[in-house]
Parts: structure tokens; sequence; C-alpha cells
């Protein structure tokens, strides 16, 4: 039989360490760091595209946690859904205070439905939330690649509407409408679920 | 799906929490978030939702100097933590431009602190100072003993509406704490319901309202100068 939660230890470990962070203690923030700066370092670099810049970044955000920890409520948020909300951020600030003008040199999007590991399990997920994960995937494959892969890149790689025009090669008022309307099927697809 | 949201609406709040929006639509919407809760709520919710793509990012692992410079940063902090605090700020202060991105960022999520903070000397117990994009400038200091916040305004743009002063917590609903004065330093005693409130992380912002009708339920327009509470 499957282990229904084979992370639920990862995921007590984190909530824990962070809580510990929380009072203070730098050996907690050291165990969230060696827990999470894999995934929140490949966020990081995802948007930012300079691995220097990610570096400095990742710094700022595990400062934000160690400032922040006493904030994190686990009723609301999973611990690395909250983690990785921090570093997007912190990312996409980076970026838009560095932006370099014109989208030159800047690369395709990524195929992130190919790209996607979706029938593993996260290191933190439970099968609820992986479930949750799986069924907003499958909202957004029914999107097809241009919709549903713009709205993929613009929150995983920090893009807005100009800069998905400028990628995909279409017009501003075009991309805004293609979003729109698949944020409208995603909010009745996930809806009906 | 969303309480009291029309599908538009709430495509809009998916719009922000996706992050395409810029200038104008996006102090637009972020406006909305200061004005309806039901609306700032709905931006939270597709945040945590649209969250879960992170777990398709591939991990990438960092090289071993990043913990060494976040273990001396942290050290510098604990051996001068105001000056630290100061430096830490404003190395994020990086993308301070738009007040509202300051807002929202301060106000959703485990946002961004594109708000500034200064640290002043420790003479009060909870500091803030609050910027806009169009130049204002306020100094906020608050006494938890006499539960007495004083603000001065150290440069406002020229108006024939009144400051008003609001104080934002954790939950985003913005409480106002009245009028203030144009120059000169205002006392306010703080309510006391809206005291606890006053904590590390909780933004002061101050918007331009009609005087014959404040105190106000909710600011009216984009607030002129935001500023998040530091305690020292």
């Amino acid at each position: 039989m499957l282990d229904p939660d084979p992370f639920a230890a990862n995921r007590a470990r984190l909530v824990v360490a962070l809580s510990r962070t929380a009072g203070g203690d730098r050996s907690a923030l050291r165990e969230v760091y060696d827990l999470t700066a894999g995934k929140l370092f490949g966020i990081c670099l995802r948007i930012c595209r300079d691995r220097e810049a990610a570096e400095d970044v990742l710094q700022d955000v595990y400062l934000k946690i160690w400032n922040r920890a006493g904030r994190f409520d686990a009723g609301r948020a999973s611990p690395i859904t909250w983690l990785s909300a921090i570093a997007r951020n912190a990312s996409i600030d980076w970026v838009r205070a560095n932006a370099t003008s014109g989208t030159a040199g800047a690369p395709e999007l990524t195929d992130w439905q190919s790209a996607a590991t979706s029938e593993e399990l996260g290191a933190f997920e439970t099968l609820e939330a992986a479930q949750t994960r799986k069924r907003l995937e499958r909202c957004l494959d029914q999107l097809g690649p241009q919709q549903g892969g713009a709205i993929r890149a613009a929150f995983l790689e920090g893009f807005t509407h100009r800069e998905l025009a400028a990628r995909l090669s279409v017009p501003l008022g075009t991309m805004k409408s293609l979003v729109r309307r698949g944020l409208l099927h995603l909010r009745e697809c996930l809806g009906d679920a | 799906m969303r309480n009291g949201l029309t599908p538009e609406q709430d495509a809009t709040a998916a719009e922000l929490a996706l992050g395409v929006l810029e200038g104008e639509e996006r102090a637009e919407a972020q406006r909305l978030c200061l004005a309806d809760p039901a609306f700032a709520a709905a931006v939270e919710d597709w945040r945590l939702q649209l969250g879960v793509l992170h777990e398709t990012v591939a991990d990438e692992p960092p090289p071993s100097g990043v913990w060494s410079a976040i273990d001396a940063r942290l050290e510098m902090a604990n051996s001068a933590e105001t000056v630290s605090k100061l430096r830490f700020w404003r190395r994020s202060a990086w993308a301070s431009s738009a007040v509202a991105a300051a807002l929202a960022a301060a106000l959703l999520f485990p946002g961004t602190p594109d708000v500034r903070t200064v640290v002043l000397p420790p003479a009060q117990s909870a500091i803030a100072q609050l910027n806009g994009e169009a130049g204002a400038i306020l100094a906020a200091s608050y006494t938890p003993q006499a539960g007495q916040l004083q603000i001065r305004p150290v440069d406002l743009p020229d108006s024939k509406l009144s400051p008003e002063l609001w104080l934002i917590p954790a939950d985003g609903v913005p409480r106002s704490l009245g009028l203030i004065g144009t120059t000169g330093t205002t006392k306010i005693d703080v309510p006391l319901a809206l005291r606890a409130y006053l904590t590390d992380g909780a933004v002061l912002a101050v918007s331009l309202e009609r005087a014959e009708t404040a105190p106000h339920k909710a600011p009216t327009s984009t607030p002129i100068a935001v500023g998040k509470i530091s305690t020292i």
C-alpha cells in the first residue's frame, strides 16, 4: 500500500524549523536553508536569469525569512508555498529594478508543459496539495501551449503582459485578452472540480 | 467562488496575483486591494492557488558561499542590529517606485518589502518613515506607553484635500487614524482597539481626503506615502 503522505515528516520538520527561526534561533534558519535552498534558488534563477544576481537575491530571501518567520501561518499556506512566494517576489523585485530595456537577448518562453515534473510528489507536498496542483495543471493544459504556457511563464518566470507579448510575438492587446480569457477559464475549471 | 466579486473582478485579482499587470493597470488593481477586502482576499487566494506551480520548478543547489554570506549578515545583525537593518532595508528597497507597489507588497502576501523603513535613534519604540512616488515624506513615531503616535510631514504635495493617516495591519484593511496637519507634528491618541496593530510589519499610509467627512471608513484615493513600522 502506498504511503498516503510520504513527505509528512519533511514538512513537519520544516514547519518546526520555521517556528524556531521565528524565535531567533540561527541554527533553525540553517535547517530551513538546508531543506529549501535548492528549491528557492531554482525559483530565483528562473526569474533573475542571472546566476550572480540569483545568489544575491537568495541571500536576501533568507534574511527576509529570518525576519518574517513569525508571520508564517501553517493553517493558511504550506511552508514551501510561503517560502516560494518570498523567493518569487524578491526575484521579481530584482528584475524590475534591473530591467534592461527591451527584450534583447531574452530567451524564449520555457516549455513548462513538458518541463513539469507533474507526476512526482514534491519534497514537501501532501497528496492533497499534489491533487490541487494536478488539477490546476490539467486546467492549464486545457488552454493549450500558448495560453497555458503564457500563464505558467508569467507566474514562474515573472513576465508581465508586455514581456509575454514580446516573447510570443503577438500584439500587447492580444496578449492581455489571451491571459485574461485564460484566467477566466481557470476560474471556471477550478470552480467546477 | 469568491464572495461578492464578478468573474471580471476576480480575473483582475488573478492578473495582479499572476504579476502580469504594469503601470496604471497595476496601480488600479492595487488600489482596489486597499479599498475592497474581498478583492484583496481574492488576490491572495489566487497567489496561493498559483503558488502550487512552484513545485514544477527544478531544484538547483546554490553554491556554498551563499550560506556563509547569509550567516555573516546575520552576525552583523546580531552585533549591530540597527545598522544592519538599515542596510538590509536599503538593499531591498530596490523597486521602490510606485507607492501602490509598495503597499501591495506590504499587504498581500509575504510580499516584497519595497516599502522603505528607516531606523532612527532608539528614543522611540516604534518608528516609520513614509515615502511616496511624488516625493511625499513623513516621519512617524509611536510610544506604546502613552498610546500616542506622532507624525510630521517633511514634504507633502500641495492639495486642497487633507492628509488622512491609515493604519494597515496584516489583514490589509486600512483603519483611519484621522486627519493630520500638513505642517508640524500631529499627535494622535491611538484608540485602544487599534494599539495592538502598531507592531513590526504593519503599514502606515497617508491619502488625501475631503476634510469635511473625515475620518473615513476607507481611503478613496491612492496613498501618497506609505511606510512600514519597525519596533526598535
